[in-house]
């Protein structure tokens, strides 16, 4: 009878104790799920609150041809629509969030290799490059030259961050690395980068302060027609830098088809022809035939055999490598001081 | 009127042929553009494709889950694709159009749209705005295409007047007339390449023709004039009918010659100078498609002008998507497409209907 009782009482405070056990259980699981929604709509007004903040964290930048670019968080999917814009972004380190970039980009790396790997997207040409093959890599930052500006104002115009570089002269060319280095978030090398390039540029400068002759040069842009570099170019700027003078410093225009008759008549000191890659014979021949042009005999740089090659893409690109066109430059036109 | 000897029930026979080849054609256009719009650098799937499409169709889109079609083929498709294939589609037309009014008028197989110095005057237009680099908008569109229109407008204005004789004007002073401006302002043009410097290959570009970066609002832009430029011309259909017969005879029959004429150079024109405004100049299609369609469905305007207008459509509808792809990611010139692809076809259908083909 008593033992009849003592298990009815524990039955009870074992259920008791099941009931309330369960109680507290569902009481607590409530208050985790409430607790729960809670840190969930808080991290959500964190998240609001920072995507509000991010609106006053803009980055305001003012390309080389005046239009204003507001950046709400660097780049992370860059394309570069020209091969001076990817050596300028691989120079300040933002390489790693370039997803695409030209045909005719290979410096400093291969990436025609890298194309066929299939760690880079080709977006086509440098000229006029198609939109479509730039809108498919969805990119948060667009790097553009004057030879793609209908494509950027068609991807402007479509809400896309487009960065023109259009860079006139050297110091412009130094300008844009510190632009594409505060865009990409890389403000320290490219203020290193650029310091190193004007240490350069004041060393060449500083050695030929002692020059006394300023030898003319003839640059050949092109063999057929003949074309040469004019004023505004950076070509006539690293010419006169180097020192030298331009001998179609004062054309009409930039890129001046020139005759035969006005080189053999300015008489050149030194001529000078651009290689397409590295530094190899003039991509349209050898000296010799330069030599045996009609006239030339009386031209003083061939009498003197003073033709010189150099690399193309460092010239004719403004990016970093525009220090090395100018030292190669100088060592050309000033042997003796270098 | 010349259809006096033809019974009632043998034009209503034409008319129900007549309206089964339209229908054909259109339904073709229609499907090369649908291939079109698949037809690209980006791989999108065809039924990406379609729900993009849907959901920009007010009644459609309720069905279609919008969330889940990536922002980026979206764009691909509704601001890339559809504006060049559109715009491709309507030059074709207008550039086709303007040739069967052309060879209509000058009795000429020779005639192209561009014979009265349209694409000249476009040039000049075109190779001003590139080299001075205005940067104006105008209605709608860029500087470069208006001016590019003006110009072309003010080349036929001035053509017409050299060549008009009293309240007459004579199609052979007409084509002489064209021809003579057009070599004048071919000049122009390369003093402004000379000239151009950096901006030379920006006209070299525009020179070739192509559709790389058409907007929306260019085909807004030229759609009325194309339209109605084309409209104007059907309405005359009848009147080249009778002008094929010369235009003495065409005078007897009762057509006023010179005021179908006028009319005829005018929409012509204009349907041209709006074409090649947003294209640039695209040659071959308005020569070779009004023959191609001569060819396969005979020489009544009637027929001949519809016809040829959305044949023209689809056959730069195609050829613009083939330039896009065939170097991608690069491109070629939508001209040089037309050229090779129209060219052998078009030499194959006139061996193959030798016995005697006239305009």
């Amino acid at each position: 009878m008593e033992n009849k009782h003592f298990i009815q009482i524990i039955t009870a405070i074992i259920i008791s104790l099941i009931v309330s056990a369960a109680a507290f259980h569902l009481y607590y699981q409530g208050r985790i799920g409430e607790l729960e929604s809670s840190i969930k709509t808080l991290r959500e007004e964190v998240t609001e609150l920072n995507n509000e903040l991010s609106k006053y964290k803009i980055l305001t930048l003012v390309d080389d041809q005046g239009y204003v670019l507001n950046l709400t968080s660097y780049p992370n999917r860059i394309v570069s629509l020209a091969p001076s814009n990817t050596e300028i972004l691989f120079a300040v380190g933002a390489g790693d969030k370039v997803v695409g970039v030209t045909d005719y980009c290979d410096y400093p790396y291969n990436f025609s290799a890298w194309i066929e790997a299939g760690n880079m997207t080709s977006i086509g040409s440098y000229w006029n490059p198609s939109i479509e093959p730039i809108v498919a890599l969805n990119p948060d930052l667009i790097l553009a030259s004057p030879a793609s500006e209908k494509a950027a104002n068609r991807l402007r115009s479509m809400g896309y961050n487009v960065l023109m570089l259009d860079p006139k002269n050297i110091n412009d060319v130094l300008q844009d690395i510190i632009l594409v280095g505060r865009a990409t978030g890389h403000d320290v090398e490219a203020s290193i980068l650029v310091g190193t390039m004007r240490e350069r540029i004041d060393c060449v400068i500083n050695t030929l302060r002692n020059a006394t002759f300023r030898p003319k040069v003839y640059f050949e842009v092109w063999n057929d027609p003949l074309m040469s570099a004019g004023p505004g170019t950076w070509i006539n700027e690293l010419i006169k830098l180097a020192g030298g003078v331009n001998i179609f410093e004062n054309a009409t225009s930039q890129w001046p088809v020139v005759s035969s008759e006005s080189i053999i008549q300015q008489n050149p000191d030194i001529i000078i022809l651009p290689s397409s890659h590295g530094a190899g014979p003039p991509f349209w021949g050898s000296f010799d035939r330069v030599k045996s042009r009609p006239g030339w005999d009386a031209i003083s740089a061939i009498k003197n055999d003073r033709l010189y090659v150099i690399n193309g893409d460092i010239i004719a690109r403004p990016g970093p490598r525009i220090v090395d066109a100018l030292e190669t430059l100088a060592k050309i036109i000033h042997p003796e001081m270098f | 009127m010349l259809d006096t000897d033809e019974s009632e029930n043998e034009y209503l026979k034409r008319f129900s042929h007549w309206k089964l080849t339209v229908f054909t054609l259109t339904s073709t256009l229609i499907l090369a553009i649908v291939f079109s719009l698949n037809v690209g650098f980006a791989p999108i799937r065809f039924f990406t494709v379609l729900r993009i499409i849907a959901n920009q169709i007010p009644l459609l889109s309720s069905f279609v889950d919008s969330s889940s079609i990536p922002h980026v083929e979206e764009t691909i498709i509704i601001q890339i694709r559809m504006p060049r294939i559109l715009a491709s589609a309507l030059v074709g037309a207008a550039l086709a159009a303007a040739g069967v009014l052309y060879q209509g008028i000058f009795k000429n197989p020779m005639a192209d749209p561009y014979v009265l110095g349209v694409s000249a005057g476009a040039a000049v237009g075109a190779s001003i705005a590139i080299v001075l680099g205005v940067d104006i908008s105008l209605f709608g569109l860029g500087a470069l295409q208006f001016l590019s229109f003006i110009c072309s407008l003010i080349t036929i204005f001035i053509v017409y007047n050299i060549s008009r004789v009293g309240s007459k004007v004579p199609i052979t002073t007409l084509l002489l007339s064209g021809i003579a401006v057009s070599i004048f302002l071919s000049a122009i043009v390369t003093v402004m390449k000379v000239i151009a410097g950096e901006r030379l290959h920006a006209v070299v570009f525009w020179l070739m023709g192509g559709f790389s970066y058409v907007e929306w609002k260019d085909v807004g832009a030229v759609l009325p004039l194309i339209c109605l430029g084309i409209a104007a011309a059907y309405s005359f259909a009848r009147d080249l009918n009778i002008l094929s017969l010369g235009e003495e005879t065409a005078q007897y029959l009762g057509v006023e010659v010179e005021k179908v004429k006028k009319t005829l150079l005018i929409s012509g024109s204009l349907i041209t100078a709006a074409a090649v405004s947003i294209s640039g100049l695209i040659g071959f299609i308005g020569l070779i498609i009004p023959h191609i369609t001569r060819i396969l469905i005979g020489p009544d305007h009637r027929i001949l002008l519809p016809a040829s207008t959305i044949v023209g459509a689809m056959f730069l509808v195609i050829c613009d998507a083939i330039a896009r792809v065939i170097v991608s990611p690069a491109e070629l010139p939508v001209g040089v497409i037309t050229a090779l692809s129209g060219g052998p076809f078009f030499i194959y259908l006139l061996r193959k209907k030798k016995e005697g083909y006239a305009v």
